[in-house]
């Protein structure tokens, strides 16, 4: 399982969220990681990219609200940090149609999608937990 | 600066390895010593006020378990997931590293992580410093190499 309850931030929504987006990651690591053909494993692969580049999108875009509401002075950074991600994680997907589902591309996407999303949640959305603690409006998601 | 080079990289590794890894403890010594068969190395170029690279060499074994403790997962051999998760932990400690330069009115970028074969020929930089640093999966070795902007 991917997720740890370290990567808790004390917001709820934004916690459940997280949660969702990792059991996906977590699920689209273990179809692209298994023995199975490549072949095999397209059809689910190609469902969790759509559905990644759909979630990631709502996701960035609710916790960037949160962020708003509670006037996080590191919107700007945090905010380009998405906008970053959904760039790559859209290019990647522009490079798998093309290559004709290459699954280099794949794993390698995979490989950074990891360790991206847990430095994301353990150390980038830590830090407007503590900010959100520190101004007494964690539980104030709307 | 070469000190303060090196304690930042060693910062921002440690707080890389507690944050992701789960390895609050590491320690770090002159990389004089640093010896691997067997190893990825990894290369973040840095442009701006300073201008260089910085090569992670990450032995296979560490590099494994790293990746297996932030999937939960068994890997036995080095592949292109392995060497892309590897890359954004290096390309993570380096931008935390040029944030915290940032603080110092230094300002720089970095550039995405390539793979370098070991046996590359090294370039000679103004300020060069390197960093074995020591951790419960295992060693691994910073090598800093920096010119001021002209």
């Amino acid at each position: 399982m991917l997720w740890k309850d370290q990567y808790e931030l004390g917001v709820p929504v934004i916690d459940a969220q997280h949660k969702e987006l990792f059991r996906r990651v977590d699920s689209f690591l273990q179809v692209l990681r298994s023995e199975n053909s490549w072949d095999e494993k397209i059809p689910e692969i190609n469902e969790t990219l759509e559905f990644m580049k759909n979630y990631v999108v709502e996701h960035f875009r609710d916790e960037e609200e949160y962020q708003r509401s509670i006037d996080y002075p590191g919107y700007d950074a945090h905010k380009q940090l998405h906008a970053d991600m959904v760039k790559y994680v859209l290019e990647v997907s522009r490079q798998y149609e093309q290559s004709n589902k290459n699954e280099e591309l794949m794993q390698q996407f995979g490989g950074r999608l990891l360790a991206w999303l847990i430095n994301h949640v353990a150390a980038e959305d830590q830090r407007i937990a503590d900010y959100a603690k520190k101004k007494g409006v964690s539980g104030n998601a709307k | 600066m070469q000190n303060k080079l090196y304690t930042a990289f060693v910062d921002a590794t440690q707080n890389v390895f507690q944050l992701m890894l789960n390895i609050p403890e590491i320690s770090h010594r002159p990389a004089e010593d640093f010896k691997c068969d067997d190893e990825v190395d990894i290369a973040i170029g840095i442009v701006g006020d300073l201008k260089g690279e910085v090569v992670y060499r990450f032995p296979i074994s560490t590099s494994l378990k790293m990746v297996n403790i932030m999937s939960g997962m068994e890997f036995e051999e080095v592949d292109a997931f392995v060497t892309s998760a590897i890359s954004e932990i290096a390309n993570i400690i380096s931008g935390n590293v040029l944030t915290a330069l940032s603080n110092n009115d230094i300002k720089c970028d970095i550039l995405p992580p390539e793979q370098r074969g070991a046996d590359e020929q090294k370039q000679e930089y103004e300020i060069e410093t390197s960093s074995c640093i020591s951790t419960a999966i295992g060693d691994i070795c910073l090598e800093i190499g920096l010119n001021p902007a002209s």
